[in-house]
């Protein structure tokens, strides 16, 4: 197989139906014309007696409850956009051919694995609301015949056994050739093809012979190839302005399938996603979302940007949307031998990014020892992808009970009785000391604004309870209790 | 007529007996590497189950047992999640060897950290997950409706994950193991090694339904 023809049938019915939620499982029908002369040109299945070239009245006295509606070049354009998309994760040479329908140049590529890319592309576009048909075929004409045939994928690999059976109207003959192709008796490619070619031509001109070339799937030509995207964004404007969140997400998802087959299409995935709102009264809103774990997973951009939205509130409706993601290369990783993995990265990337909307993005992840000597200085890092195996036994291993801070610290009054505490007193402790240890003396950045200069005790209350004291500049604080 | 006390042991001897899996001593999951602590649970925190563990004096040790729990975790290469309710965790107090597999959650009150913990138990990438409730307003975590803790039990069940809820004062309703911390450490523990100090830490079983049941039913 040299080229594939990926091809959706009734297109500019699915890609309606797939950008309006409300025509989905209705019956329907796309018209052309106004008023009275308005005639059906596609129908959908649900849409029972009616079918293309009837009169609207007619259709509707058919089948009540039918919607009739005129094709949307904006939704044909989004769906043969995922549709050009899908045909570059099969080959990087792609000719859009028509309104859904391309052709792709697959010679280099390997065939089987083709075949299973051109199998699951079918199943995604189909769970995305283009039933996507795929023929491949040595040349482009035998391949858009297959597609035509095909339920879902037909790989033709006897060209003269595939094409005999198929009808005259394959090779589109013009009324006057099918009108002495069926004088002879000839109605399908095969019986046309079983005439010798120079017979043919002798006797219908050189349009016989196009037509015996045509019928025999030989005819190539050159595809005028499409660049692929260079920018990775869709937009959408509503009309009228909404007012809900379903309808953004609806579209969101749209543009979320179609912007992850661009990038993996590319080599690519995303590492952040851009989330424009305009609004009715010419303001925006605008927020970036640094993805958890750089990928093309679409549910896992919808669940980011559907938590967003179901906290945004706006003064006015909303009149566009637009989703930008930021290309990078998929992070590639080789863990050490001994290191444990992560059972479900997905998951895991994702819960942390849920909890990240709970509590804040700076207030989840792994904690690691800042660049100071200061108190309870850290920074908070991005969990690891494993765990590595324990260090070498710790030069100076952790002594005494762990202390849990309070943060902010508790201002406390301290008695000292030579020099050091005796009694606590305060909102929240108060205490008479029956043992104290201590002061540790620590200071740092006194070369700069900012410098910092700290005495630390640890004491224990005649009640019971240890605890860690700081003075600062003559205020006494509890930093925490060590527990 | 039978006693209502009779009627109910009579109905835990038929449980414990229809349902013997419910009723076992718990076998350890996640070793705590807190000998009495370990000890009470037949080796370690059980997988797929809530333990409380209450702080009921102050110094009682219950961040001694987050720091083991880092040890021994990070020893059998398991990740683990600390839902902190009142932010009360201090990194500068353990090795920073043993933060590495660690995530934490610096949580603004119960209502974040149960939400969180609800994350987190579900994940299935976590060994042990420890939702410390200490420090969070008494009056608040009261009017948690049971519903939330049941919640946590059964998203806790069946998954790998041992759930390790620290509380000042009983809390955690229906719990299988509720373990105590009733007495202070002392300033001489400050020059120990933590290990010993862990060793020293002492861990009452208030109350053990499974194990009530499994006695009775014995």
């Amino acid at each position: 197989m040299n080229y594939a023809v990926l091809s959706v049938p009734d297109f500019a019915l699915h890609a309606l139906r797939r950008s309006d939620p409300s025509l989905c499982g209705r019956p329907f029908a796309l018209v052309a014309g106004d008023g009275r002369r308005a005639r059906v040109t596609e129908a959908s299945p649900e849409a029972l007696g009616v079918a293309p070239g009837l009169a609207s009245t007619l259709a509707m006295s058919r089948c009540p409850g039918i919607i009739l509606r005129q094709r949307d070049p904006g939704a044909e354009v989004e769906a043969h956009r995922l549709l050009i998309a899908a045909a570059f994760t099969l080959a990087p040479r792609v000719e859009s051919t028509g309104p859904g329908c391309c052709t792709v140049d697959l010679r280099g590529a390997d065939p089987r694995q083709t075949e299973a890319l051109m199998r699951l592309r079918s199943a995604e576009l189909s769970g995305v609301g283009l039933p996507l048909r795929i023929g491949a075929g040595a040349t482009p004409l035998l391949a858009s015949y297959a597609a035509r045939c095909a339920d879902p994928v037909l790989i033709v690999s006897d060209p003269a056994g595939f094409l005999a059976p198929l009808p005259l109207s394959f090779a589109e003959p013009t009324r006057e050739q099918g009108a002495v192709l069926a004088g002879w008796g000839i109605t399908t490619l095969g019986g046309l093809t079983a005439l010798p070619k120079a017979e043919v031509g002798g006797r219908m001109g050189s349009g016989g012979v196009l037509l015996w070339e045509r019928a025999a799937g030989e005819s190539t030509r050159v595809l005028r190839l499409v660049e692929p995207a260079r920018s990775f964004a869709a937009q959408w404007a509503y009309e009228p302005p909404v007012e809900s969140t379903e309808p953004l997400l609806f579209k969101l998802r749209r543009f979320a399938e179609r912007v992850a087959l661009e990038l993996r299409g590319a080599g690519f995935v995303a590492e952040r996603l851009s989330l424009t709102l305009l609004l009715e009264d010419e303001t925006d809103h605008r927020r970036e979302f640094r993805l958890p774990e750089p990928g093309a997973d679409v549910e896992g951009w919808l669940r980011v940007l559907g938590g967003h939205l179901a906290t945004v509130r706006t003064d006015a409706r909303v009149a566009g949307v637009r989703l930008v993601a930021s290309p990078a290369r998929p992070p590639e990783k080789q863990e050490g031998l001994f290191d444990t993995g992560l059972r479900d990265p997905a998951s895991f990337w994702e819960n942390i990014a849920r909890i990240a909307a709970i509590v804040g993005d700076d207030r989840v992840g792994t904690p690691a020892p800042a660049d100071t000597h200061r108190p309870d200085a850290f920074v908070m890092q991005r969990p690891a992808e494993s765990v590595a195996p324990p260090a070498q036994v710790p030069v100076h291993p952790p002594f005494g009970p762990t202390l849990r801070r309070f943060r902010p610290p508790w201002p406390v009054r301290v008695t000292c009785l030579e020099g050091s505490p005796a009694r606590l007193e305060g909102g929240r402790l108060e205490g008479t000391v029956s043992a104290a240890l201590g002061p540790w003396r620590g200071s740092g950045d006194w070369w700069k604004p900012g410098g910092w200069e700290v005495e630390t005790w640890q004491v224990e209350l005649a009640g019971g309870g240890l605890y860690q004291l700081a003075r600062t500049q003559g205020d006494w604080r509890v930093e925490g209790m060590l527990d | 007529m039978p006693a209502p006390s009779q009627t109910v042991s009579a109905l835990r001897s038929l449980l414990a007996a229809r349902f013997p899996e419910r009723t076992r001593r718990p076998c350890g999951g996640v070793p705590a590497a807190v000998r009495a602590l370990d000890d009470a649970l037949g080796g370690g925190l059980p997988a797929g189950r809530l333990t409380e563990l209450v702080s009921a004096v102050p110094s009682g040790g219950g961040q001694t047992v987050v720091a083991r729990l880092l040890a021994s975790t990070q020893a059998a290469r398991q990740r683990i999640a600390l839902v902190d309710g009142s932010d009360g965790f201090a990194p500068g107090a353990v090795p920073d060897d043993m933060l590495r597999h660690l995530v934490w959650v610096r949580c603004q009150g119960p209502e974040q950290a149960f939400a969180a913990a609800d994350i987190l138990v579900r994940d299935g990438n976590y060994a042990v997950v420890v939702l410390d409730l200490r420090g969070c307003t008494e009056r608040v975590l009261r009017r948690t409706p049971a519903s939330t803790w049941y919640r946590l039990q059964r998203a806790a069940e069946g998954g790998s994950v041992a759930v390790l809820v620290q509380t000042q004062s009983p809390l955690v309703p229906a719990v299988p193991w509720r373990l105590i911390l009733d007495e202070s450490l002392s300033l001489a523990d400050a020059g120990a090694p933590r290990e010993d100090v862990a060793g020293r830490l002492a861990v009452r079983a208030e109350r053990s339904h499974a194990e009530a049941a499994g006695e009775l039913a014995g």
